[in-house]
């Protein structure tokens, strides 16, 4: 398989993914749900990780575990060879519901990191401004978030990310619930982001354009219990095309190796 | 055994907290006597007196237990039952007809920020101190919650479900039964939960001005006669009895009112 | 709802008015007929006879006060519980909302207090207090504790899991989640517990002085009770309606101010 450019010389690992498994309690109290299986994989920095996979099985539960939200029943992960115990803020979560405080207008919910670690005034106003810059959101600094539209939410919750100047970026199904056409400005938005202050994102998605659209590296995921399928690097000039015939091949290649077993 | 106490911990340390307060309370009444048993009475001695009175004990108030619970529940259900009549069609009423609305919500706005209990020394004056005062105050409490959320239920039926209503033929009577009070089904419902917790809580206050028997009766007539062990039997029995007439009220509304889950 | 009134010549707003008055014109005609003409006359007082008195009673003494007084004593009774209440309520509910070790302890008690009645207190706090405000003050405490109380626990319960995870992403200590995610998220739900509480702190009050004050706006009517005096019931009872209409709004005024992020509407 082709490897990506920027990859080149394998430098060290941001996070790894060893083994990890997770089961619930099944409701009777009898059994086990298995969720995840034997997840091993890691992340270089500055890479750009899809994790892809139909269905609603698994992925949040797997990012949950890379945040440190919840706790693996096997295995273990690792950010830079430290053990992850717990959410820490070197690592930046971006959710599919914004899941922005609703009662803090835009600017507060941006600095609400640099906050929280008792930032100098000063500094935390100057993240603020550089990173709602970077969204594009200059001038909605007093707005609610109840009075912004769908996509602008979702730029505050990346702004509010990138704010603490994470190590590394969790981003579960962000533009999930938009609709296709700002769904498609959107990725063109976190790319350009991305390029321009690059981060280690791993990014989970159902979407293969998507997917395909933005990543360095997929991880094709299947269901139930969820585990890796298939790895793909995708080499491909950015901005990319969504009717490159690469492209179109890449897509045709990852969904037919789906299970659409739903 | 381990995985039993780590399930049921919350529910131990709830027991156990539980215990605890009646054992202090036990201990500075009969055991240190730190507290008057004019002020108040043990556990054990309220548990005496709660069985004395259930079992056919008159004294102090000239009525057994029971047929003071039943004395209090026959007003209660009886007024409750004509504010409910008449609260819930209102309350349909009035989210139906805009007409209506206009005339008769300035009415009933007047009426609303009034407690039930204010009506008491008027529906005295008016309907003497039998039972037709105390249903009379009663029907005010529970009138008052069952239009309020009648009149809020059918004012949420979802405009897109009356337009599928209107484009399938369906007739203005059929609309209103058929989509809006289905719609308003689970709300009329905690209007009528509501209505009864306020037509109990008015009951007792109306009890204890102006009645012969009763819960409200029994716990006022023992504080005149000094006896806190009857009225704290006559506080646990009232909180019991309303305890119950909630619960029961719920129980029917889980069984007969589908999709009650969706709203609140 | 379904009958629109658009071939109107009217506005909404003016309809609403325009009804208003008529509707509040022909109950006022139609009180002040009945009583006047017909046998109602007994135990009905004219309308405007009320009116006449309500007025009068701003100057002329009801007992030892003026009706204004009067309020301002039940007012005051009031205030001094609900301030108490809130304080007492909010920190029980957020403490039983977010530690479970916390609710474990306190919810059995709790819920074994809360379904009686405050009125129902009112016999013990008479022994436990004698006559003065102090009983009154516990009373109308408990009318507003519990639905203080009950929710703010609810809020505190009910706070989005993803909110507190997002803070904690962020770098937020236990303590920064508790005071900025949990207690703001659950101030809408307070303020619907304050809206409660001052209805039923104000339905408290009433009750408290009926059956055992010698003064405020619950004694007034109950006097009026006892000395047949039909006009005064009826003047406090309209002076007990508004002032539980301004109560009313005044809280859900304040909510409107400073919940302004929240989206959902109540009634």
């Amino acid at each position: 398989m082709e490897r990506a450019e920027g990859n080149v010389g394998s430098p060290a690992a941001v996070l790894e993914c060893r083994n990890v498994g997770r089961s619930f309690d099944s409701y009777d109290g009898g059994g086990k749900n298995e969720v995840l299986r034997g997840m091993d994989f890691e992340v270089h920095e500055n890479e750009f990780l899809v994790l892809f996979g139909a269905g609603q099985c698994g992925k949040t539960t797997l990012l949950n575990i890379l945040a440190g939200l919840d706790m693996p029943t096997e295995g273990q992960v690792l950010t830079r060879g430290k053990k992850v115990t717990g959410p820490a803020p070197e690592r930046g979560m971006v959710y599919q519901k914004t899941s922005l405080f609703p009662w803090m207008t835009v600017e507060d919910n941006v600095g609400f990191g640099p906050k929280v670690q008792h930032m100098p005034e000063n500094e935390r106003q100057a993240r603020i401004k550089k990173y709602l810059e970077l969204v594009g959101l200059t001038g909605f600094e007093k707005n609610y978030p109840s009075q912004l539209s769908g996509g602008m939410r979702q730029r505050v919750g990346i702004a509010r990310a990138y704010a603490n100047q994470p190590d590394i970026m969790l981003m579960d199904e962000p533009f999930g619930h938009l609709d296709a056409q700002t769904r498609y400005m959107m990725e063109e938005e976190l790319q350009r982001i991305w390029q321009k202050e690059k981060r280690t994102v791993i990014f989970v998605t159902n979407n293969i354009e998507e997917a395909l659209f933005l990543a360095d590296r997929i991880i094709l995921l299947t269901n139930c219990p969820t585990h890796i399928k298939e790895e793909y690097i995708i080499n491909m000039p950015h901005p990319r095309d969504y009717v490159d015939p690469e492209f179109l091949r890449l897509r045709q290649l990852i969904t037919d190796n789906m299970d659409l077993t739903l | 055994m381990k995985s039993f106490l780590e399930k049921y911990k919350y529910k131990l340390i709830s027991a156990c907290s539980f215990l605890f307060v009646l054992l202090v309370w036990q201990l500075v009444t009969d055991v240190f006597h730190l507290v008057s048993p004019v002020m108040l009475p043990s556990p054990t001695k309220i548990l005496g007196t709660f069985w004395y009175k259930l079992t056919g004990g008159t004294v102090p108030d000239g009525s057994t237990l029971l047929e003071n619970i039943w004395s209090s529940l026959k007003i209660a259900l009886g007024g409750y039952c004509v504010g409910v009549l008449i609260g819930v069609p209102l309350g349909v009423g009035m989210a139906w007809s805009r007409k209506f609305e206009l005339f008769a919500k300035p009415l009933f706005d007047i009426i609303r920020p009034v407690p039930a209990l204010a009506w008491i020394p008027l529906m005295i004056l008016w309907l003497g101190i039998g039972y037709g005062s105390k249903v009379g105050i009663i029907f005010f409490a529970a009138f008052i919650s069952a239009t309020v959320n009648s009149y809020t239920g059918i004012r949420r039926t979802s405009q897109v479900h009356l337009w599928v209503g209107k484009t399938f033929g369906a007739t203005n009577r059929q609309l209103l039964f058929k989509v809006a009070i289905p719609t308003a089904l689970p709300m009329i419902f905690t209007g009528l939960r509501l209505a009864l917790g306020s037509a109990w809580v008015a009951l007792v206050a109306a009890e204890m001005l102006a009645a012969t028997s009763g819960l409200g009766y029994m716990i006022q007539m023992a504080r005149m006669l000094g006896r806190p062990d009857v009225i704290i039997v006559g506080m646990l029995t009232i909180g019991f009895v309303g305890l119950m007439l909630n619960t029961g009220l719920e129980k029917l509304q889980k069984k007969y009112v589908r999709r009650g889950k969706q709203h609140d | 709802m379904i009958d629109n009134t658009k071939d109107s010549r009217f506005s909404v707003k003016q309809l609403i008015v325009i009804y208003t008055i008529i509707s509040l014109m022909s109950l006022l005609a139609v009180w002040e007929l009945v009583a006047r003409f017909t046998k109602a006359s007994m135990f009905l007082p004219p309308a405007s006879q009320v009116l006449v008195a309500f007025c009068r009673s701003f100057v002329e003494p009801i007992g030892k006060r003026t009706m204004l007084a009067h309020i301002g004593v039940s007012l005051y009774r009031v205030g001094v519980a609900f301030f108490f209440a809130t304080i007492a309520g909010i920190a029980l509910g957020v403490g039983m909302g977010y530690s479970r070790l916390a609710e474990a302890i306190l919810k059995p008690i709790f819920e074994f207090i809360r379904p009686i009645p405050p009125l129902a207190w009112i016999p013990l706090s008479i022994l436990w207090f004698g006559l003065g405000d102090t009983g009154k003050f516990f009373i109308i405490f408990l009318g507003c504790f519990c639905f203080i109380t009950v929710n703010t626990y609810d809020g505190a319960k009910n706070v989005d899991p993803e909110l507190i995870g997002a803070a904690r992403m962020l770098g937020a200590n236990e303590r920064q989640v508790f005071f900025e995610i949990v207690l703001p998220s659950s101030v809408p739900y307070i303020f619907a517990g304050l809206q409660i509480a001052v209805t039923a702190g104000w339905s408290a009050v009433v009750g408290a002085e009926m059956i055992q004050s010698n003064e405020g706006v619950g004694w007034m009517i109950v006097r009026g009770m006892n000395t047949g005096n039909t006009v005064q019931i009826m003047v406090g009872i309209v002076a007990i309606g508004i002032v539980g209409f301004i109560l009313a709004n005044l809280t859900s005024a304040l909510e409107r101010r400073l919940c302004a992020w929240n989206e959902q509407k109540g009634m």
